[in-house]
């Protein structure tokens, strides 16, 4: 199925001459020649990948500044980790900012007790501070995607919404700025994804992968979302997907995939019950007894921590009857352990919930050694020997040192490696 | 002596238009981007025609063969409408060959006045119902692949080529969807999926055939002449309900979704599934927008400001539009646009030839 194939040759073309809304980047560099606001430009090194209709998105490859999710540092913190790592694994600079604030979408999504002047200020409060410090957004939660996209449409078609943001923006003596792209980290993990693959250090060819799309990926301002013609013949986004297979693991379908993970927002505010047991009955058992994969990927933080938390839920409750678990993540955890990431010290998958460790031995990660080398990590903190862990600490994991080589993007460009991560 | 009339697109409604603008003696440069003329019929390779089910091959001959031995006519095939200067009864048109695009000299034609024909694209499942799995299930087809077969005088299921035994239609994909933009009607979709059922019944006496729709919408006679012969004669079953996914079963497919009469979920499984795709603005029609710099509604048909009572106007006098470029037509809508954008353009062509006689 992955590649699609047809026995009666039927391939979907896109065709952005048929897309059904406007570009509404075209839009927003027409406001900036009007003076409304200032545009951050994508930085020089770019990949270029088709979305839902066909029209290009410029991924930053480099000098990206990271706007973090609320959930994954407070429940999932690997999640946020191996993220970074990647960048240093490969030798692109990045900024890990300490202003950066929430994105009011809990607001948005669960409660409407907000209102659309202040949301917008928050957005584009962090758009500006990315601004401020020369180093292009991109953001690691679905949530935060999504809204700032709907917020960046909000604010085109509403003057005076961006005239009182404006005014907000002054008074915090910041400019109104809006992104060229808006981009989620899942779209610049997918540009990478060969890169990927050539620098992984374990074979994942007997791992089975299901994948769960994030709803709030590519169904809110959804022509934004990326789409390849060699994933599910270019009908499901491609983010997960390509770099699941570009790794070399198996990538099983499941009845369910286009349903939501169970979180849903008000469900897991209101309703949580139900949140768990859609995330157990629609999703975990279909996919268990579907497709049976050893892991499964997403790339949005309410997901992960639904799939992965409401299995022990269903356990409390003896749902699985003697079944595994399944163990979830994001792809960005999955490709730092290929690429030979401690599974403690970065992917920090001791915080999550459904049993990791099979899947970590058939991966050919040995987790206990793993973990007593955690485990004299955290004596040492507990000693009151170190602080905390050190970027050089975590890359002295099992995997060789990371291989900095330049590589070339989709426009022709060798990125040159230099200078080591976080920005100074 | 009557400048021509310039008819953009060699489907039905041009054929016509031009037919008609030859019929009253005025010259007429019909204008075809393809290599034959046809249009959706025949590039879609229609089995036959909603309402009396003439076969098209027949219809289109016949409606092909007044315009090509016409005296008045001249057909430009393999050709495209580029551009346009002057006002209504003196426009200039730029022609250009499709297939000399880079470098090609192309030609003007003075006309008095134009007639849009373009038509328009069958809705493409793959561009927003993934659900629907068209380009996942070999077995899922659109009313389009199902017409081709029907033209070879088959009907199988595609993964295997044996008959299948459980065949459904589900209606209003790509139309009346607010999620995806598509508000409209199609018009044509609960009439030709009607039309199939019935010809699916006569191919395969034993297969079951079920149509799922939000409601029917079958104008005029459609409803006597199809709708209850369907239900009557033929045991078509019509459910009203939504089906929301289309899953692998087996070596089958399985429709999940609700029977809203019953107010319940529904399960059925399926050998072949047969989407009711409705119209969108061809690529003919965007581009001829743009080149002729003529308003489009906001689906991108070409907007005709002053329906009802005058349908084939459109936001540049002189510049006429007949058929689906104007949004869903059915034959019927098509033609009688056809004969009325050509008589409006010929009574500005000869408006036009007094005023320069004088």
């Amino acid at each position: 199925m992955i590649p699609h194939e047809s026995a009666v040759g039927r391939a979907f073309k896109r065709d952005p001459e048929q897309a059904p809304t406007e570009d509404v980047r075209e839009r927003v560099l027409e406001l900036e020649a009007q003076g409304e606001w200032i545009v951050h430009r994508v930085p020089d090194d770019v990949v270029l990948l088709d979305t839902k209709y066909g029209r290009k998105k410029k991924i930053p490859l480099r000098h990206t500044w990271h706007h973090k999710s609320c959930g994954q540092c407070g429940h999932i913190p690997g999640y946020s980790t191996s993220i970074f790592w990647l960048h240093r694994k490969l030798g692109l600079d990045y900024d890990d900012p300490r202003d950066q604030t929430s994105c009011t979408a809990w607001n948005y999504y669960a409660s409407a007790t907000s209102n659309s002047a202040a949301q917008a200020a928050v957005a584009v409060r962090n758009f500006a501070a990315a601004y401020q410090t020369g180093y292009y957004p991109i953001i690691h939660c679905g949530t935060s995607y999504g809204h700032y996209k709907e917020v960046r449409e909000e604010l085109l078609r509403h003057p005076e919404l961006r005239k009182e943001v404006r005014e907000i923006m002054a008074k915090l003596g910041k400019p109104l700025v809006m992104p060229e792209e808006i981009v989620h980290y899942s779209e610049w993990v997918y540009a990478i994804r060969n890169e990927l693959a050539v620098r992984k250090v374990l074979d994942l060819s007997t791992i089975t992968v299901t994948v769960h799309p994030a709803c709030h990926y590519y169904k809110l301002v959804q022509e934004d979302a990326i789409y390849d013609p060699d994933i599910y013949g270019g009908q499901r986004t491609a983010v997960v997907t390509g770099v699941a297979t570009a790794l070399g693991a198996k990538v099983a379908d499941y009845s369910t995939w286009f349903d939501c993970c169970g979180f849903g927002f008000r469900h897991i505010l209101v309703q949580r019950d139900f949140s768990r047991s859609f995330a157990v009955q629609r999703k975990i058992n279909v996919m268990r007894e579907e497709a049976n994969p050893d892991v499964t990927l997403t790339h949005d933080t309410g997901c992960v921590t639904t799939l992965d938390k409401s299995q022990f839920a269903a356990k409390a409750h003896e749902q699985f009857a003697g079944k595994p678990d399944v163990p979830v993540m994001s792809e960005a955890q999955f490709a730092a352990l290929a690429l030979g990431a401690h599974p403690y010290r970065v992917a920090q998958l001791h915080w999550h919930a459904a049993d990791y460790r099979p899947l970590l031995e058939k991966m050919g990660i040995d987790w206990q050694a793993r973990w007593a080398e955690f485990e004299a990590d955290l004596e040492r903190l507990r000693r009151g020997e170190v602080q905390y862990l050190t970027w050089d600490e975590v890359d002295a994991g099992p995997g060789p040192a990371p291989v900095l080589k330049p590589f070339e993007t989709a426009r022709g460009v060798a990125v040159v490696v230099a200078e080591e991560g976080r920005k100074a | 002596m009557t400048q021509p009339i310039v008819v953009i697109g060699g489907g039905p409604a041009g054929l016509e238009a031009a037919r008609a603008i030859g019929d009253l003696g005025v010259p007429c440069v019909l204008v075809e981007a393809r290599d034959r003329l046809g249009g959706n019929p025949d590039s879609a390779s229609y089995s036959t025609i909603t309402l009396d089910r003439r076969t098209a091959r027949e219809a289109l001959d016949t409606m092909i063969g007044a315009v090509t031995d016409h005296p008045y006519i001249t057909v430009h095939l393999e050709t495209e409408v580029v551009g346009r200067s002057g006002h209504a009864g003196t426009f200039q048109v730029s022609l250009q060959k499709t297939n000399h695009r880079n470098g090609s000299v192309g030609t003007a034609v003075d006309a008095a006045a134009i007639v849009i024909a373009t038509g328009f694209d069958h809705f493409d499942p793959g561009r927003e119902t993934q659900m629907y799995g068209y380009y996942e299930f070999d077995d899922v087809i659109t009313l389009v692949d199902a017409e081709r077969m029907f033209s070879e005088h088959r009907f199988v299921k595609p993964s295997t080529g044996e008959p299948p035994k459980r065949v459904c239609f589900i209606q209003c994909v790509g139309s009346r969807d607010r999620r995806i933009g598509n508000e409209y009607c199609s018009k044509v979709c609960c009439g030709v999926a009607s039309k199939q059922a019935i010809e699916i019944k006569q191919l395969l006496p034993d297969a079951k055939v079920w149509i799922f729709y939000i409601d029917m919408r079958m104008y005029g006679h459609w409803e006597e002449k199809i709708y209850w012969p369907a239900q009557e004669q033929y045991k078509v079953q019509y459910v009203r309900g939504i089906v929301t996914e289309i899953l692998r079963k087996g070596d089958s497919l399985l429709i999940r979704g609700e029977d809203t009469t019953l107010g319940r979920p529904m399960e059925i499984p399926m050998d072949v599934v047969v989407l009711s795709v409705g119209m969108v603005p061809s690529t003919g029609t965007r581009h001829i927008a743009r080149a002729l710099e003529i308003p489009q509604d906001k689906y991108g048909f070409i907007d005709t400001p002053n329906v009802p009572l005058d349908p084939v106007s459109t936001g540049v006098e002189g510049i006429y539009v007949a058929g689906a470029a104007a949004g869903p037509k059915d034959l019927e809508d098509s033609v009688g646009m056809a004969n009325m954008a050509a008589m409006r353009a010929v009574a500005l062509a000869r408006r036009q030839s007094l005023v320069a006689a004088e």
